[in-house]
């Protein structure tokens, strides 16, 4: 029997997603400062309007709805689902004050990319927007990397039991730390040392480049930024095309790596735990994975005859296939390369990729290279018993910060995660061959969409059917929360009409 | 009689004072309107676009061509391997190349250009102003070699430019914050202060339980 929500229930949900909207509203006070620093008198007025709405709706739900009860998992599970949307549409509206975007759909569109680190974007003209809004565009996508309600769980909200089930709601299951804000701030922690050092490492080469001192500086926070929290968003037009370096290449290469890690395992590795990072399944899978599908693009692009040299090629699919693998989505190609020069093979090298996407608990989309990994094994398995004696006992063990036996629920969670992706995969690249798109093209778009890529083949622009921007914006909050909390936040509505 | 108490009048104003601020909240939101765009007939000025050059990078690997566009974000200056200096500028061929948005230009899509390698840094001089927030960019001219995948360059599509004019000068953007922006930023600003304060009064409430200021006692 499925239960109406209480009136109890309402506040609570109402409540908390109070406190995130809060912690959006308080994000936004970083570009403001941007905006004042520059002289940037209008994005700031857009900016101070965006901060009062969201503290204006903030702090009425708080009010109003203020309780003592606990969040049970239910409400937590709506609570990440839910403040998502709230968060996408408060974030959006400096965009769309800017006037850099047709309609607030298209400005949503942006912000859910942003905070779903996904990197597909709408935004028009954008050779020619503030410095205040990049800061928001790139700020969003480290924000969002870490996950929205993990900003609120370390600033805004007490070690409540509740707090945990929002943690697990947004995508995150692995506790570093016994209490979960703590855990949320240790998460804070690596993300903030690795900004600061991949910062400093970024700038020095830019003014190598020939950056300006001011500007390379935060080109350099915004391109971490973006290839820590696997985003893609850049502050040019040309993406990585901008800086045609080879060292810039390497060291975004292993930030975006660096990035796909699962926190579980970066807490290990801090912890003392440095052999973690040889014995991960994670970490295996993943390099098994990029390693065939860099090696399927290296042998179509060879057959096409694209590039001049071999050095050019390898570093052309470095760059382009960690980016797909671990879903940043940065390119240094363009968009229509992958149709016009990386043809078939390159294309459907990219969409497996992004397909299997980086590891569990980290800033990246898609299946996760640990579920592939367990399916693996468990396939594996499967076949060794059908060759031995049927008396004969197989257990099979994996190691993931500790070593455990693979069993039976385990592995249904994987697979059902698995058709789910696969699903959501295969339904938009139906829709987008429906709308009269090239079936291999739509695949393309609605992978990296729904696996929070962000890499693009073309189809992703403004002058796109408002059915399809509707269905990634939507692909993109599932895929990158995983589908349990949106099916909570699904089974609620259906309880609010159906409950009894 | 129902006896109204001060509690109850107190419930009675803040449910006012929300009411208040949602309708205000409504009404604020309905005087907000894009920027005013001004239609600009645009006609791509190259004979070669940036999009063609992008749609079939072979046909025209290795050729000769004339490009003309906005010199966008800034100049890059490197050591050019002969022992000088050489630069990377990007010029935009799209509808902003003469008045980005923020100068009123309409929307009309994404951004669209080349990457240019200048061997020699003086023939770029003469560039002064690159796009951006508050500029339009100089819009250039260059001829030189087109390369679907350089080899010097890591496989990049870019142009090897042996010659650089700047067409027309930029202009700087003036960017008038419109009256209904303030309007809506300060009657935004005041309704969240009081939701503040209505906040922070039940926050003190609430942390000191049965604690109320002697007026408001019942």
């Amino acid at each position: 029997m499925i239960l109406r929500p209480t009136k109890v229930s309402y506040q609570v949900i109402a409540f908390y997603t109070g406190k995130v909207i809060l912690g959006v509203g308080l994000l936004m006070v970083i570009p403001l400062l941007t905006a004042i620093g520059f002289q940037e008198w209008d994005a700031a007025v857009d900016f101070v309007i965006s901060i009062a709405l969201s503290l204006i709706i903030g702090f009425a739900t708080q009010a109003y709805f203020r309780t003592e009860k606990d969040l049970n998992w239910g409400e937590g599970l709506v609570v990440s689902a839910g403040s998502w949307f709230w968060a996408v549409l408060l974030a959006a509206m400096p965009y769309w004050l800017s006037g850099h975007l047709a309609t607030y759909l298209d400005a949503c569109f942006d912000t859910m990319s942003g905070f779903t680190t996904t990197g597909l974007f709408m935004m028009q003209d954008l050779d020619h927007i503030s410095v205040a809004l990049n800061m928001w565009r790139h700020l969003i996508t480290f924000a969002g990397g870490q996950g929205i309600v993990v900003i609120a769980l370390t600033f805004l909200f007490r070690g409540t039991a509740g707090a945990y089930k929002l943690y697990v709601g947004e995508g995150k299951d692995e506790r570093l730390l016994p209490n979960v804000v703590q855990t949320a701030r240790a998460i804070w922690l690596v993300s903030t040392v690795y900004l600061i050092l991949g910062t400093l490492v970024l700038w020095l080469i830019n003014l190598y480049l020939g950056f300006e001192p001011v500007m390379g500086f935060f080109d350099a926070a915004w391109s971490f930024m973006t290839a820590w929290s696997t985003g893609g968003f850049a502050p040019s037009s040309f993406n990585g095309m901008y800086y045609h370096s080879a060292a810039r290449d390497i060291v975004m290469v292993i930030v975006m790596m660096i990035g796909t890690m699962n926190f579980a395992l970066h807490w290990a590795i801090w912890t003392g735990k440095r052999r973690e990072i040889l014995k991960n399944l994670e970490i295996q899978t993943f390099a098994v994975t990029i390693v065939i599908f860099s090696g399927l693009a290296i042998v179509g692009l060879a057959k096409a005859g694209v590039y001049e040299d071999a050095l050019s090629m390898v570093r052309k699919v470095a760059v382009m296939m960690a980016s797909a693998h671990t879903t940043t989505g940065m390119a240094t190609i363009y968009s229509r390369a992958f149709v016009t020069e990386w043809g078939p093979i390159g294309l459907t090298a990219a969409i497996f990729a992004m397909m299997v996407g980086g590891s569990a608990c980290s800033t990246s989309g898609g299946i996760k290279a640990i579920r592939v990994g367990l399916i693996a094994k468990s396939t594996y398995a499967d076949i060794r018993a059908s060759i031995l004696p049927e008396s004969a006992v197989i257990k099979t063990r994996y190691h993931h910060i500790k070593d455990s036996f693979l069993n039976e629920p385990l592995l249904r969670a994987a697979y059902t995660i698995v058709v789910l992706y696969l699903a959501v995969y295969l339904f938009s690249a139906v829709v987008g061959t429906f709308y009269g798109y090239d079936f291999l093209q739509s695949l393309f778009e609605g992978v990296s969409a729904a696996s929070n890529s962000g890499l693009s083949c073309g189809l992703t622009s403004p002058a796109m059917p408002e059915f399809m921007k509707v269905l990634y914006l939507f692909t993109m909050w599932l895929g990158r929360l995983e589908f349990v909390s949106a099916f909570a936040l699904g089974g609620h509505f259906i309880s609010v009409f159906k409950g009894k | 009689m129902v006896k109204i108490t001060k509690a109850k009048k107190r419930i009675a104003l803040e449910i006012t004072i929300l009411v208040v601020v949602m309708v205000t909240l409504v009404l604020s939101l309905t005087i907000m309107k894009k920027p005013t765009e001004r239609e600009l007939k645009w006609v791509n000025p190259n004979e070669v676009s940036s999009s063609q050059l992008v749609e079939k990078p072979s046909l025209f690997n290795k050729h000769e061509i004339e490009f003309t566009g906005e010199a966008v974000t800034a100049r890059m200056v490197r050591d050019n391997g002969d022992g000088g200096k050489g630069a990377w500028i990007h010029l935009n061929d799209d509808s902003y190349m003469y008045r980005s948005v923020g100068s009123g230009g309409s929307l009309s899509g994404y951004n669209s250009g080349v990457a240019v390698w200048v061997h020699d840094v003086a023939l770029t001089d003469a560039i002064k102003n690159f796009g951006g927030y508050k500029t339009n960019g100089d819009v250039v001219k260059i001829s030189g070699i087109f390369n679907a995948a350089c080899s010097v360059h890591g496989g990049d599509i870019d142009v090897h430019a042996t010659s650089v004019e700047v067409v027309s000068k930029g202009l700087d953007t003036v960017r008038v914050v419109p009256k209904w922006k303030v309007a809506v930023a300060i009657i935004f600003v005041l309704l969240a202060v009081m939701m503040f304060a209505i906040d922070h009064r039940r926050t003190l409430r609430e942390k000191f339980g049965q604690w109320r200021p002697l007026n408001e006692r019942d």
